[in-house]
């Protein structure tokens, strides 16, 4: 255990280094930082459904989607930016809440089978919107220049806005998932009878889960328009769906760390396999998931943990843990004991 | 002739080792009981011959080391596992189930006639031929676990806890068609219960296992007539 | 009224390429357990294998057959090298891992044959004909008919023979079938392999009308998905009906309903799905299951 002064150095540190660091880094790595900050947001908030409550959801980038053109829309008509941000989380928050108050109800993996609907549905709904949205041509709106009076460039005041609102929901949602209400999730995430019978609705906590989800989701897309300033119904594409779900895995299931390094996966991951070969660009991020899966489930934020534990145990099989085994919670191994291979049951028939 | 013979088999659930070293031996045609308490590692004992726990040790059949084996690969040497739990196929009939267990086999006349056998060894399987088996009460599905087990045609059949959540007469009935059985085919026979008095019934010689070892190991009027076995499991 | 038939046969015969997606998920999910949303993607690269063979020089059905043979191997081959580890966890490690296949079969398809749209032969011939005075397309009715044909033989095969038998002894529970001495990795491999010439047959319906492209069968795996909440993991029959009534409403919304046009047809499905939930909770067919601590 590290000692308290340690960890406030620490984070004295860290601090120091956010405010800094837009100052005096060059533009396109403060905007390629603000990018990675953005869509760390959108993995965390696939992370509170997915990697701590355990139910498979492709449809968060549909609710970043929708933040980024509630913001685009608010700010083009001259709302109070406060308000446009409310309602950039909280219009997605709601259409997420009525979206799992039907899908939790049919438990296992129908969110999964139902939000790979979202992005399939959001892209012709946008376009079709065009009052909203721009239609097919998408929406842009400028409205993150540096004021005056702050003496800074553009991309140093995006970066600095989507440090501290990033900041803000990652130091929230920390406190969640540390608290009762990840206990719960954790609970549900385990075992759903377990829960039911501890007295903890898995179906409350689905709802719970998948709404915070879609307004962290609705955050992300309003930073999203902080930094790009632009979106079309490219954006909650299919593909940004999958590339997105991939990248929470590859960061970490369930590791607020792991969504920071997922944000960044899902920024660089392209730009280097595009840069390796273009057209393989695909068939690479399909691979790269399923090594991970295979050799490191709990995504690259428990390599750490795992290097540790060969070195303390000597050489032998990771054990193969479930996507979402990493906690930051507390030291526990990665991975249940072994079940013996006699169980003998009956195959689960729910949908 | 031994058919079967187990010579300080271990077995483990991941880390966890749960036999320390057992022994015991299966004549060819014969019946023998493993007997103990709860977690004495009485299934675990027959789960290490069907292949489907970590084990070590020897474990010879018919003069072949199957130690190791896959589960399917031990059944086509001739050994019918009737776990624990009954392994009902719920969602397929009676006849299918019996069907089933005969998987192995091609003799078409012969199955038929086995499915027969059954049936009247196992009367009450007969009425529910076309029933789906998670329709069976336990006692039917035990009796169609055992039913299933010997179309197969094995030459040993293991029997682990044929009692288990059976009402007494119930497994009575249940122990006497396996008696039947044993009389009319000369299966042999490795019954693992914790009920030791049905367990006499049918065997002739026990081990009794503690904590994942033989503890005492005798012929059946051995073993009922010493104290500890009356105190402990034959209730005075 | 000829309109209306013309949109019930055409939305039967796209529910029947959605039933057919439908089916080979259950079938998967019966034999391991886990839902394979890489199913629709398996069924392009089938089709895309049947487009090389007719460059080859294959007739079209021998090239619709050999690449069934080809989906049928490699739907094997997967089970046993990329899924067989995670058959007996966490499902939802499971789905997460083919959705990784999804891409990375998607990324093949794109590479080999790049993302352009081809064009792909139909099997019946492109004329229509008139059924009670509706002008309808011979390759809706072929393509239902087809689809249903399959479904009976697949039906025969469960219920009738000894592999089937064996397939159904598996999916029920594994453990025992072993102790009978069912080679079960084996079977499951079957299983799969039927899965995907089951969605390789379909893949091939679907690609005259839709091109070919890598993300071809997207679509048809939502509605397949919605068909299978529909009906119920545990009822092939369901899940092809409701596949049918989701083809065949979403046709006539799509005309009749104006606000969703032909676009937004695919939240049809949902939409009945929302519906339904709030009556049946446990889907059209499905039985209220008990879940097994």
């Amino acid at each position: 255990m590290t000692k308290p002064w340690v960890r406030w150095a620490g984070l004295l540190l860290v601090i120091v280094v956010l405010v800094v660091a837009p100052l005096v880094l060059p533009q396109f790595m403060n905007q390629t930082l603000a990018r990675i900050g953005v869509f760390a947001v959108a993995v965390l908030g696939l992370n509170v459904v997915m990697g701590y409550t355990g139910q498979v959801s492709l449809g968060q980038i549909f609710f970043v989607g929708v933040g980024a053109y509630v913001t685009a829309y608010g700010v083009n008509n001259d709302w109070n930016i406060a308000l446009v941000f409310i309602l950039a989380a909280l219009i997605p928050g709601i259409i997420g809440l009525l979206i799992s108050l039907a899908a939790a109800r049919l438990g296992g993996l129908a969110i999964a089978m139902v939000t790979i609907a979202l992005p399939l549905i959001g892209v012709p709904l946008a376009k079709r919107l065009s009052d909203f949205t721009g239609g097919s041509q998408g929406s842009s709106a400028r409205f993150s220049g540096a004021p005056e009076w702050t003496g800074l460039y553009d991309d140093q005041w995006q970066l600095y806005i989507v440090i501290a609102v990033a900041g803000v929901v990652f130091l929230l949602t920390r406190n969640l998932v540390r608290g009762k209400y990840g206990r719960a999730f954790a609970i549900v995430k385990g075992n759903e009878a377990v829960a039911s019978s501890m007295g903890v609705s898995p179906y409350r906590y689905k709802v719970l889960a998948f709404t915070i989800a879609s307004l962290i989701g609705g955050v992300s897309g309003f930073l999203y328009m902080v930094v790009v300033q632009y979106t079309s119904p490219e954006t909650m594409s299919f593909g940004h769906s999958i590339s997105l779900l991939a990248a929470m895995v590859i960061g970490g299931a369930g590791s607020i760390l792991g969504s920071l390094l997922g944000g960044a996966y899902y920024v660089l991951a392209p730009q280097v396999t595009n840069a390796i070969d273009s057209s393989l660009t695909a068939v690479m991020q399909g691979a790269i998931l399923l090594v991970i899966l295979f050799v490191l489930p709990g995504g690259l934020v428990s390599l750490p943990r795992l290097w540790r534990r060969r070195k303390r145990e000597g050489p032998g099989k990771p054990a193969a843990g479930s996507v979402a085994a990493s906690a930051d919670r507390s030291p526990t191994p990665t991975a249940p004991p072994e079940t013996p291979t006699t169980e003998v049951q009956e195959k689960r028939q729910d949908t | 002739m031994t058919l079967l013979e187990l010579t300080d088999v271990t077995a483990f659930y991941g880390p966890v080792q749960v036999l320390e070293g057992v022994s015991l031996s299966v004549p060819d045609e014969g019946a023998v009981g493993i007997l103990g308490a709860n977690g004495a590692g009485k299934t675990t004992t027959l789960r290490a011959i069907s292949g489907t726990v970590r084990s070590g040790g020897k474990i010879v059949f018919d003069g072949k080391d199957i130690r190791g084996m896959r589960p399917d690969k031990v059944a086509a040497l001739g050994i019918a596992h009737v776990p624990e739990g009954r392994g009902t196929l719920g969602a397929l009939t009676v006849r299918e189930n019996l069907r089933v267990g005969a998987y192995l086999r091609k003799d078409r006349k012969g199955i038929e006639s086995d499915i027969d056998y059954c049936l009247d060894l196992f009367p009450n399987l007969k009425e529910r031929i076309r029933s789906h088996g998670s329709a069976l009460s336990g006692g039917e599905q035990q009796m169609l676990a055992v039913a299933r087990a010997v179309m197969a045609k094995p030459r040993l059949l293991l029997l682990d806890e044929a009692s288990l959540g059976l009402a007494p007469s119930t497994a009575k009935n249940v122990y006497q068609a396996i008696g039947r059985l044993r009389q009319e085919s000369g299966i042999a026979m490795l019954v693992v219960e914790q009920n030791a008095n049905l367990a006499f019934t049918l065997v002739d010689t026990a081990t009794v296992l503690e904590t994942g070892r033989n503890a005492l190991t005798g012929t059946s009027a051995e073993l009922k007539g010493m104290d500890e076995i009356r105190r402990a499991y034959l209730g005075g | 009224m000829g309109t209306f038939i013309q949109l019930v046969i055409d939305g039967l015969s796209a529910g029947s390429i959605y039933g057919a997606l439908a089916l080979a998920i259950v079938l998967v999910n019966q034999a391991t357990g886990l839902i394979n949303f890489a199913q629709g993607g398996m069924a392009v690269l089938a089709a895309y294998f049947a487009y090389s063979f007719l460059q080859l020089g294959l007739p079209l059905i021998l090239a619709i057959l050999a690449s069934v043979l080809a989906s049928f191997v490699l739907g094997a081959l997967i089970e046993r090298f990329l899924m067989r580890r995670f058959e007996q966890g966490d499902p939802d490690t499971a789905v997460v891992v083919t959705i990784g296949l999804l891409t990375l079969i998607t990324g093949i398809c794109g590479w080999i044959w790049s993302y352009n749209n081809l064009q792909f032969p139909s099997l019946f011939p492109l004329q229509n004909i008139n059924v009670l005075g509706a002008v309808v397309s011979i390759r809706s009715i072929g393509t239902t008919l087809v689809i249903v044909g399959i479904m009976v033989l697949l039906q025969l095969l469960f219920i009738g023979t000894k592999l089937g038998l064996a397939l159904r002894a598996v999916a029920v529970n594994p453990q025992s079938a072993a102790f009978s001495g069912l080679p079960v990795g084996r079977l499951l491999m079957v299983g799969w392999g039927l899965a995907a010439g089951l969605g390789a047959i379909a893949g091939a319906l679907i690609a005259p009308s839709l091109t070919l492209t890598p993300g071809m069968m997207d679509s048809a795996l939502v509605y397949a998905l919605a068909a299978v909440i529909l009906g119920g993991l545990s009822s092939p029959i369901g899940v092809v009906v409701a596949a049918w009534l989701i083809g065949v409403l979403e046709n006539l919304a799509a005309v009749y309903v104006p606000i969703i046009g032909f676009d937004l047809k695919i939240a049809v499905p949902f939409i009945l799905i929302f519906i339904v939930l709030i009556v049946r909770p446990q889907g059209l067919f499905g039985r209220k299951d008990v879940v097994r601590v």
